[in-house]
């Protein structure tokens, strides 16, 4: 009983780390329990029935669960956990869908009582049809999506057998000249494609593109893809096009721009969710051509009306992938059903560890406001106060300070207030990407930096997601949407691209002290320092002090 | 009851228990408590005492179900009874031929072999009496144990045919003796006899089955486990006319029929009980756990008990809950001692009751009542940790208070409260133990299914009814709580649970002590300005961390969160950031992370910029050099000047002390309107005057010891000599003309007792409600909880007295009545 972990009471799991059998105990609780804080001691794993079905869809069952929590935990387990985790974990499977030489889609259970239950309900009812023997009820086709969400809210998760279309084949390789797939991109292919459809969860700057392709590769048919903006869809395209035998023509773009429907088809959530007259006008997307495989792009991000169309779509693979199974909208249960459960999980710190991410140092630089800012601050409106603290003259004078002393080297400057990054821009003489920017303004610009043609670029909040900045070495965060940790993470992401060098990557926060910018940097700092980031604090006077002749110790 | 010396056999319950031997008579009074209150005057005494219907409800209650059967067995035999026909009864003969399953029981060794522990045990508690070839039940017991229209009896057995044809015509008898192919009689009791002994006589009964229709065979088949009542039309189908011909179904009212007795038990080869159950069914542990697992996790489980229960008393020395005027704790306080320990009601409510139970918090008797921790509490939490856990089990072990009824409704539909009124459960205390019992019968650490558990339970003492479920769920909760509690762990009675079950807390104690975790002296300090205690931690570490910082999880370990908040809190409690960060520093196993640092000087910086004092009274003056001087005045010292800016002065004086002392001073100062007085009142810890623990609300009388008994018997002999010695011919108490008749109130009971039994009439003295006194002559019914029931032939009709009413008994004359 000296195990490196503590079981708490609220189904929390405390891992110690530096404990000589944290691996080991690690690698048994990653299946069944999800990483919710890593810093820098004990690490916080949480169960929650979705993580334990999670555990029973990738072949896990209750009996390995209690050990590995038997096997690793300091204390005695308490015997009413261990209860509540062999019960939850009994509830998924015991209903199946599956498919049936004559009656179609079934639903069928091995727990008649079950069965009984589920069919007493009101949400259940409609969507199943005759009962065909004690244990088995017909379902209707085009329910398989609804009746996966309807029954994990009732608490009985249904597993999906009922397998899949092929679609319409396409001929799709991986061109792996000169590079590989990373070992563990290609477990999460693997993983995905045992499992049917799911969710795979890779860090920031761990090649999800890569894992979508090879599954691409896999399907060997046609595939749309589901990304956030048009930015996303254009690096997807020029990937694909580079990493695998699909040329161009062959990829399509449907976005607010341009519509076009190939074999295979990259589109963005913004046009599928425009609605107009009430009705979703893009939606025959869906069934414009007979998709072998789908492939979702930043699952926390998908929006709540894509989850309904998906509903629909069950009888295809669907590939998913995302940095964090956590969404702030609470809708994990939706992606279970919906999407799938999750098939590959591998944690932040361990691929940095295999050196495929850059290591980060991030640091939160505090500066004092003057007298009259802070005047001005106090007697600020409520809501203006953010904003003001925000984009104060000091920040920006220890923002060209920062930039100053990374000189030579890829920065990003990042914030939220058009008017302060223009103004940054102007002094720092470095170009401004912001939502006017056109779409091919911006990739030039982005070409630009990423040849080293330019060494700063300045960039509003459109940058947050999905676009591809391989050479940022340092970024340099000055205003950001209040306390949101999923922009921190993807920010974070800008510079934990792999550099060609193996260079540190430095990541920076400009806060005023004392202000609600100081309580937003907490909380989304947390983040990080729950990632495994542990961040320094650094006064900006002493920053601005060693002026530019600093070297790059002085902050240690 | 008279008494007879010219026989050997004792011809009565006293007389029986007259012959009994002293370690006899002292079981008895052990088995049976109740008769022991008062110490009953003599055996006459005893004897009817033990043969009242409350009394004997009482000790059929706590009889085994072998032994229950073995009683309803002789309730439907012959009585007296000889063994060999008792036996008969619950053994059988063994196969029917030409019937298997429901008739075709095989004969089971384990009756006769338990038969014999079941009738002494019967015999012990004075319910069945007689030699081995006379075996008589107590004529109460037989009241309540045969069948009868209104209560079947559990064995599913009809009545006689005897009983069953008391209404018949005679003629009708007469044809029913004719289909059966006896000889006819015109007397109706011969042909009664007759009929019986062909039911009983195993040969012909087979002969006259043998010649039954199918379809009625398999009426009887229906009927045979009972209940052996069924419907039958006016035109009854020919299989059901053949059996009502022969008196194998008998009328009892219109269109309503039964199988008699006699012919049900042949049918099941003598049976009285379908399942007889001679042996307690097994506790099959179902997983045997290593013994340290089951220790440890009830360890575990004991160490978290501890640390919910000072939670508890924590957060209600400063966050006292109100007495309902009824009693107990409201369902909103409930739910937030629920919220504030992190648990559900029903465990909530075990906790709190646990704590009164042990005499940790009470009401404070206040005339806002409330609920607070005791003065004993701080006795308590300066034991060692497991002394604290031995005193709270000791506690549990013996209360009655059942708190898993909390939430339930009573009789009334009202909501039973937790510490409310109404949740004494008497046999909460006896159930809880034989529960414990029964898993430290047990290897060590294993356990056994609960439903076993309960099926042992239940053939240990049956329920009554199969509705009477309190003593499973008393059952249940056990299990739940001992597991809540840590006397059990994964189901296994652990070994300081074995120990506090044999009444040693002091062993249980030390055995606990060496698995209770040792509290740790250092945290982990991390970076997401959390700490983590990986155990739990020393008190005053403990205190200090829960003033620094927020509980985010708790369990085997301590998440603690330092936020802004918490830190203010620390500062406000008089830290300073030094004083913080020292301590951090010197608790924790790792450096203090930066942003932990930055976040208590931050907090400091900030900390007490604005200033806030209680002051009772203040002095303004525009002129500087009046406040000056009358600050240097020393007689101005009483009030307590305090300069707070050039021109206020603030006192603790209140405002009319300090107008009189300025006063006094020669000044001339002005009173102002109260408004910005300052007044601060800081909440209270609070603790309840000295209370006891609640005593446990036992059921009935206790076990009385060797002393008591020893003394009842000898007491009860003495009576008895007394009684039985003096045997001068005095004349029954003829009364005197116009007199009452007096007698004591054993004897009046005694009499009445006896002539229910004889269905005399006798002759009482009775005072009524307003004292005036009346002879009556009554043929009592009925003699039960103090009250006669009897026909008044006075007043013709059926009455009911008490019997402390009535001054008197005497029989009457025989040709009265």
């Amino acid at each position: 009983m000296n195990g490196p972990l503590i079981v708490q009471s609220d189904k929390t799991l405390l891992l110690e780390v530096d404990h000589e059998q944290a691996e080991a105990c690690r690698r048994a609780i990653a299946s069944f329990a999800e990483l919710e804080r890593a810093p820098e001691h004990i690490h916080t794993y949480r169960i929650t029935p979705l993580g334990l079905w999670n555990a029973r869809a990738a072949g896990h069952d209750a009996e390995q669960v209690v050990d590995a929590l038997v096997t690793h935990s300091r204390y005695p387990v308490p015997h009413a956990l261990l209860v509540d985790i062999a019960e939850t974990m009994a509830r998924y499977g015991r209903l199946r869908l599956l498919k049936h030489p004559v009656h179609g889609l079934v639903l069928e259970t091995s727990d008649r009582p079950v069965l009984e239950e589920i069919l007493r309900s009101k949400k259940i009812q409609p969507l199943v049809g005759a009962r065909i023997d004690p244990d088995t009820v017909a379902v209707h086709p085009s329910e398989r999506g609804q009746i996966k969400q309807s029954l994990l809210k009732l608490g009985w998760p249904a597993e999906d057998l009922a397998g899949y279309v092929d679609g319409e084949a396409h001929p799709i390789e991986l061109r792996e000249d000169g590079w590989a797939l990373r070992p563990y991109q290609r477990q999460a292919v693997d993983g995905f494609w045992h499992g049917g459809s799911g969710v795979v969860v890779l860090p920031c700057g761990a090649g999800k593109t890569l894992v979508g392709a090879g599954a691409m590769a896999e399907a060997k048919a046609t595939t749309l893809i589901l990304v956030t903006n048009t930015v996303s869809a254009r690096q997807w395209k020029h990937e694909l096009v580079k990493r695998t035998s699909l040329t161009e023509d062959e990829i399509g773009e449907y976005s607010g721009t341009r519509k076009e429907i190939r074999p295979v088809t990259i589109a963005t959530y913004q046009v599928l969710t425009t609605k107009r007259k009430g009705i979703y006008p893009h939606l025959e997307l869906f069934d414009s051509r007979d998709w072998g495989l789908v492939v979702y792009d930043e699952v926390h991000l998908l929006p709540a009306p894509v989850f309904k169309f998906t509903a629909d779509l069950q009888a295809r693979r669907r590939l998913g992938l995302t940095a964090t199974l956590v969404r702030e909208d609470g809708r994990e249960s939706d992606v279970f059903s919906l999407i799938g459960p999750k098939r590959f999980d591998a944690p932040w710190k361990e691929i940095e560890a295999q050196g495929y991410i850059a290591p980060a140092d991030c640091v939160e630089v505090r500066v004092n406001l003057t007298d009259s800012e802070r005047l001005a601050y106090a007697t600020a409106e409520t809501e203006e106060k953010y904003r003001f603290c925000a984009t104060t003259a000091t920040k920006r004078k220890v923002t060209e300070a920062l930039v100053r002393r990374h000189r030579g080297e890829q920065t990003l400057v990042i914030g939220q207030y058009i008017d302060q990054l223009d103004e940054l821009g102007e002094h720092l003489g470095a170009p401004v990407i912001k939502g006017e920017t056109s779409n091919a303004q911006r990739e030039k610009l982005f070409d630009a930096f990423r040849e080293g043609e330019l060494s700063v670029l300045v960039v509003s909040k459109v940058a947050n997601f999905s676009i591809d900045l391989p050479e940022a070495t340092v970024a340099i965060q000055v205003s950001g949407t209040f306390g949101s940790r999923q922009e921190e993470a993807q920010r974070l992401g800008r510079v934990l691209r792999p550099k060609a060098d193996g260079h540190e990557a430095r990541f920076y926060s400009v806060v005023a002290r004392d202000t609600v910018d100081q309580d937003f940097a907490a909380h989304r700092q947390r983040f990080l320092a729950e990632q495994g980031y542990a961040y320094r604090i650094v006064d900006a006077d002493a920053l601005l002090a060693e002026g530019l002749e600093g070297a790059d110790e002085e902050a240690v | 009851m008279t008494t007879s010396r010219e026989t050997g056999a004792p011809r009565t319950l006293a007389e029986e228990l007259r012959t009994r031997p002293d370690d006899a008579l002292a079981a008895l009074l052990s088995a049976r408590p109740d008769l022991l209150n008062p110490v009953p005057g003599d055996l006459t005494q005893l004897a009817t005492r033990a043969a009242t219907r409350a009394s004997v409800v009482r000790a059929l209650d706590r009889l085994d179900r072998f032994t229950l059967q073995v009683a309803e067995a002789l309730a439907v035999a012959p009585d007296p009874c000889p063994y060999p026909v008792l036996a008969g009864l619950m053994t059988g003969w063994g196969h029917i031929p030409g019937r298997s399953g429901s008739g075709g029981l095989p004969e089971d060794p384990r009756i006769a072999e338990a038969l014999p522990r079941a009738v002494a045990a019967l015999r012990d508690q004075a319910l069945v009496w007689g030699g081995e070839d006379r075996l008589r039940l107590v004529r109460t017991v037989r009241e309540l144990l045969a069948p009868s229209a209104a209560r079947p009896s559990p064995t599913g057995l009809g009545p006689t045919v005897a009983e069953a044809t008391a209404g018949m015509s005679p003629g009708r008898l007469q044809q029913i003796i004719a289909a059966a192919g006896l000889p006819a009689t015109h007397d109706p009791v011969t042909a009664v006899t007759a009929l019986t002994a062909l039911f009983e006589d195993r040969t012909r009964m087979a002969e006259l089955l043998a010649t039954a229709p199918e379809e009625a065979r398999a009426v009887l088949g229906k009927l045979l486990w009972g209940p052996p009542y069924g419907t039958v039309t006016a035109e009854p189908a020919p299989h059901l006319r053949w059996l009502l011909d022969r008196g194998l179904l008998l009328p009892t009212a219109p269109g309503s029929v039964v199988l008699p007795r006699e012919a049900a038990l042949h049918l099941r080869a003598g049976r009285a009980h379908r399942n007889p159950e001679p042996a307690a069914p097994a506790l099959e542990p179902v997983t045997a756990h290593a013994e340290q697992l089951a220790d440890a996790t009830a360890a575990g489980q004991a160490f978290t008990a501890l640390a919910t229960v000072e939670e508890l008393l924590q957060t209600w020395e400063t966050d006292s809950p109100l007495v309902l005027r009824a009693g107990g704790l409201s369902v909103r306080d409930l739910k937030r001692t629920a919220a504030a320990l992190d648990t559900t009601e029903t465990a909530a409510a075990f906790w709190t009751e646990l704590a009164h139970a042990a005499g940790l918090l009470a009401s404070d008797g206040d005339v806002d009542e409330r609920y607070a921790p005791t003065p004993a509490s701080d006795d308590w939490l300066a034991l060692p940790a497991e002394h604290r856990w031995a005193h709270l089990a000791g506690a549990w072990l013996a209360a009655t208070r059942t708190p898993g009824l909390v939430g339930d409704k009573d009789a009334k539909g009202r909501t039973l409260a937790a510490l409310g009124p109404d949740l004494d459960r008497s046999p909460a205390p006896e159930v809880r133990r034989r529960v414990l019992e029964l898993l430290a019968s047990l290897p060590a650490g294993a356990s056994v299914s609960p439903d076993a558990l309960l099926a042992r339970l239940q053939w240990e003492r049956p329920p009554r009814t199969a509705t009477d479920d309190l003593r499973a769920r008393l059952a249940q909760w056990t299990l739940d709580e001992a597991e809540l509690l840590g006397v059990t762990g994964r189901g296994a009675l652990s070994a300081h649970g074995r120990a506090l079950l044999d009444g040693s807390e002091a062993t249980a104690a030390n055995l606990l002590a060496p698995l209770l975790p040792e509290p740790l002296d250092h945290v982990l300090l991390q970076a997401d300005l959390t700490a983590v205690a990986p155990g739990p931690l020393r008190r005053p570490l403990a205190q200090m961390l829960g003033v620094l910082a927020d509980v985010e999880s708790k369990g085997g370990a301590t998440v603690y969160r330092f936020t802004p908040d918490s830190v203010r809190r620390a500062l406000d409690a008089g830290r300073t950031a030094g004083d913080v960060l020292a301590f951090l520093q010197e608790h924790s196993r790792t450096p203090v992370p930066q942003p932990l640092a930055y976040l208590v000087e931050d907090v400091a910086r900030r900390h007490g910029r604005l200033r806030v004092g209680a002051a009772s009274s203040y002095l303004r003056c525009d002129d500087e050099a009046v406040l000056a001087e009358l600050l240097a005045d020393r007689r101005s010292a009483p009030l307590r000047l305090r300069r707070l800016a050039p021109t206020v002065l603030a006192s603790q004086a209140a405002p009319d002390a300090l107008l009189e002392g300025l006063r006094a001073m020669g000044y001339a100062p002005a009173a102002e309107s109260a408004e910005g007085d300052v007044l601060i009142a800081r909440a209270d810890i609070h603790r309840t005057p000295p209370r006891t623990a609640p005593a446990p609300v036992p059921e009935g009388p206790p076990v009385p010891d060797e002393t008591l008994l020893g003394a009842a018997v000898r007491a009860i002999r003495a009576g008895d000599m007394a009684a039985t010695a003096e045997r001068k011919p005095i004349a029954a108490p003829a009364p005197a003309d116009g007199g009452l008749p007096r007698t004591t109130s054993a004897e009046t009971l005694a009499t009445m007792q006896a002539a229910v039994l004889t269905g005399a009439a006798v002759w009482i003295g009775y005072v009524n409600a307003e004292g005036a006194a009346s002879q009556r002559v009554i043929a009592p019914v009925r003699v039960e909880g103090g009250f006669v029931t009897a026909y008044d032939h006075t007043a013709d009709e059926v009455r009911t007295y008490p019997l402390h009413r009535i001054t008197g008994v005497a029989e009457l004359a025989d040709d009265h009545a």
